[in-house]
């Protein structure tokens, strides 16, 4: 398995070079000129010119290209246009944010969606069964920002039981930084106040983005549940006299959830690139909303370095689901 | 004492085509689910194309606008309330159906298109060509297909048709891994090897021969994607890149209305439960033509 994990890592090194390639030439090819944005409706072309230079837009593509590539490596992702500041360093900035709201939108969406799956699949056409596959229809079809906009609108002005918006207040000061993710910062500090206004100010939006990752793992978990429940074995096991609770558990479970794993794994970079839209509506400082704000000044390098982060964790996921898959089913094989 | 008792034949009064369709259409009923998603769509369909003529304000549409009714909330005049402009939200709603509802079929039919032509290449002839197309795709796949979008939606300008493009160009990959698995299934076929040795081109046996078996699972995957794309549609619109008002679309609605929501909600709750409506519609027909068209993967 050590072998497997080694090789998978290897081949994302020319992934990674393509799609910097990739990335590169589409950020290059798209018109826009984000040196005449950033400098400016007034600025003089001698201004615009030395811009150019400084950021070097003024060199021929491959050059371009392979000056970035080798930055890279030295975690120089370039500089971003408009906020004139390291991508890298921003990004750094940036990420525990975004971190912090897809783990926790994630943990709802599994902790509530693998046993809603396995329980109105035991339960099948019951009323829970019904009631949960209404809500589900319902929750894939919600747009993650209205969804958010309403929460905002009954649990932030009408009931005043959560803030409306941010990451956490101004006037106080968050826990020391450790991992950068708030509520894990707090509850290594032991500060339970700090926690709790860390909670509070993600619960929210983590909400509206756990809803249809919720829905479809619930799904997914429902009818893997069934196909396997309707297999030999476990009419075997019914005859044999095992108790319902230990093949629903120890038998039906793990092999109900490879197939829902891949659907968690694919979930994780459809969050990463769908915090852009819940970080909008809930003024959350992360990575969407600094990518949202570099494609609005049209900002290439920190769009790219956004991105190339998103795919990395990606990358990163799908490998663990693979070696995940191994540990729930002893039939793959790590080839 | 046996009674001669003839065997009747019920006749056939349809044709084998005809009672294809009749089964399907039985399968399709079954789930009340679907008919209900198939209802919402073709009165979306319909109200989309009769929206200029239907609309109590179509002056409101064309960007006139009436500030002494600003905010007005919902009544009988106004049924879902009056935007900060006093222009008539339930126009602009019904009116906004037109660009959601195209642009979503122009960008899954694009990627259609385009998936299905390189998913076919790369299927057919395999080898290097296959290698390289594969890898385009598989690159195209990992990145995240909202930020791209925005990204070329962004530098590409304001507008439908640019919106269109930029959606399109993160859809397509999706059709070509699809495409490309089944017409590898299809090639080795009899049929396929028939055309073949009776001297028929790559172009034909892929056109005539192994595209028209392959519909089934295009079409499934079409009609699903359908609200994903109107929902895409109107997070473009939402963020502030796509259609630009005064053209009435969904998301762009929804995101002007962000600024007066806690007092004025109700600009916010017509353009959001119209992409909800939409897309449900769209992921309800779409489970009902998977049941009609690949029995296999009903549950």
């Amino acid at each position: 398995m050590v072998l497997f994990i080694l090789r998978r890592l290897l081949l994302l090194i020319p992934i990674l070079i393509g799609l910097t390639l990739l990335l590169f030439v589409v950020a290059r090819l798209l018109p826009g000129d984000p040196v005449g944005l950033a400098a400016g409706p007034n600025a003089s072309a001698e201004t615009i010119a030395q811009l150019r230079q400084q950021f070097g837009f003024d060199q021929p593509l491959p050059i371009q290209y392979w000056t970035y590539l080798t930055g890279l490596l030295e975690g120089d992702w370039g500089t971003s246009v408009f906020t004139r500041r390291p991508v890298f360093q921003d990004i750094l900035e940036y990420l525990p944010a975004t971190l912090e709201l897809v783990f926790a939108a994630l943990l709802i969406a599994v902790v509530l969606g693998i046993p809603l799956g396995l329980l109105t699949a035991v339960y099948r056409n019951g009323p829970l069964d019904y009631v949960t596959r209404t809500l589900a229809l319902g929750g894939i079809a919600m747009p993650r920002f209205f969804l958010g906009l309403m929460l905002q609108l009954a649990f932030a002005a009408w009931l005043g039981w959560l803030p409306l918006a941010g990451r956490y207040p101004f006037i106080e000061s968050p826990p020391d930084t450790v991992t950068g993710l708030y509520t894990i910062d707090a509850l290594i500090a032991g500060d339970l106040y700090a926690f709790q206004i860390a909670a509070a100010h993600l619960a929210l939006p983590a909400i509206a983005m756990a809803l249809s990752p919720l829905a479809t793992i619930m799904r997914m978990m429902r009818a893997s549940t069934i196909e396997v429940l309707q297999q030999d074995y476990v009419m075997t096991e019914r005859a044999l006299g095992l108790s319902s609770r230990l093949i629903l558990f120890k038998y039906v479970l793990k092999n109900a959830m490879t197939s829902t794993l891949t659907v968690i794994g694919l979930y994780v970079s459809w969050l990463l690139g769908g915090t852009v839209l819940v970080e909008t509506v809930f003024d959350w400082p992360g990575l969407g909303l600094y990518a949202t704000q570099a494609i609005l000044t049209q900002d290439f390098m920190p769009v790219i370095g956004v991105t190339l982060v998103i795919a990395i964790i990606y990358l990163l996921t799908m490998l663990v689901v693979d070696v995940l898959y191994g540990v729930f089913n002893p039939k793959v094989r790590y080839a | 004492m046996t009674a001669e008792t003839q065997i009747v034949i019920p006749a056939r009064n349809r044709s084998a085509r005809m009672e294809n369709w009749g089964r399907a259409y039985y399968r399709f009923r079954q789930s009340w689910l679907s008919v209900i998603g198939l209802t919402i769509v073709v009165a979306l369909v319909v109200i989309a194309i009769l929206a200029p003529y239907i609309v109590p304000h179509p002056e409101h549409v064309a960007g006139g606008t009436n500030t002494a009714a600003r905010f007005l909330p919902p009544s009988a005049d106004a049924w879902f309330g009056t935007n900060e402009l006093g222009q008539d939200i339930f126009s602009l709603v019904v009116v906004g159906s037109q660009v959601s509802l195209f642009s979503g079929l122009a960008v899954v039919f694009i990627a259609i298109v385009v998936g299905t032509a390189v998913g076919a290449v790369a299927g057919y002839f395999g080898g290097w060509t296959d290698e390289i197309l594969m890898r385009i795709t598989d690159l195209l796949l990992t990145i995240p297909s909202l930020i791209l979008a925005m990204a070329v939606a962004a530098a590409l300008g304001s507008g439908v048709f640019n919106m269109i493009v930029a959606i399109s160009i993160t859809w397509w990959p999706a059709y070509a891994r699809l495409v490309r698995g089944e017409v590898i299934g299809k090639k080795e076929e009899q049929f396929v090897v028939a055309a073949h040795a009776l001297g028929a081109g790559w172009a034909r046996i892929l056109g005539r021969h192994i595209l028209p078996n392959i519909v089934s699972p295009i079409v499934v995957k079409a009609s699903l994607d359908m609200g994903f794309a109107i929902l895409t549609v109107a997070s473009l619109g939402f963020v502030g890149i796509g259609v630009k008002p005064p053209t009435p679309e969904w998301g762009t609605l929804l995101s002007g209305a962000r600024s007066y929501m806690p007092d004025y909600w109700w600009t916010a709750v017509a353009p959001g439960m119209a992409i909800f409506l939409a897309v449900l519609a769209f992921n309800l027909l779409g489970d009902g033509l998977r049941d009609v068209l690949d029995p296999k993967a009903r549950r």
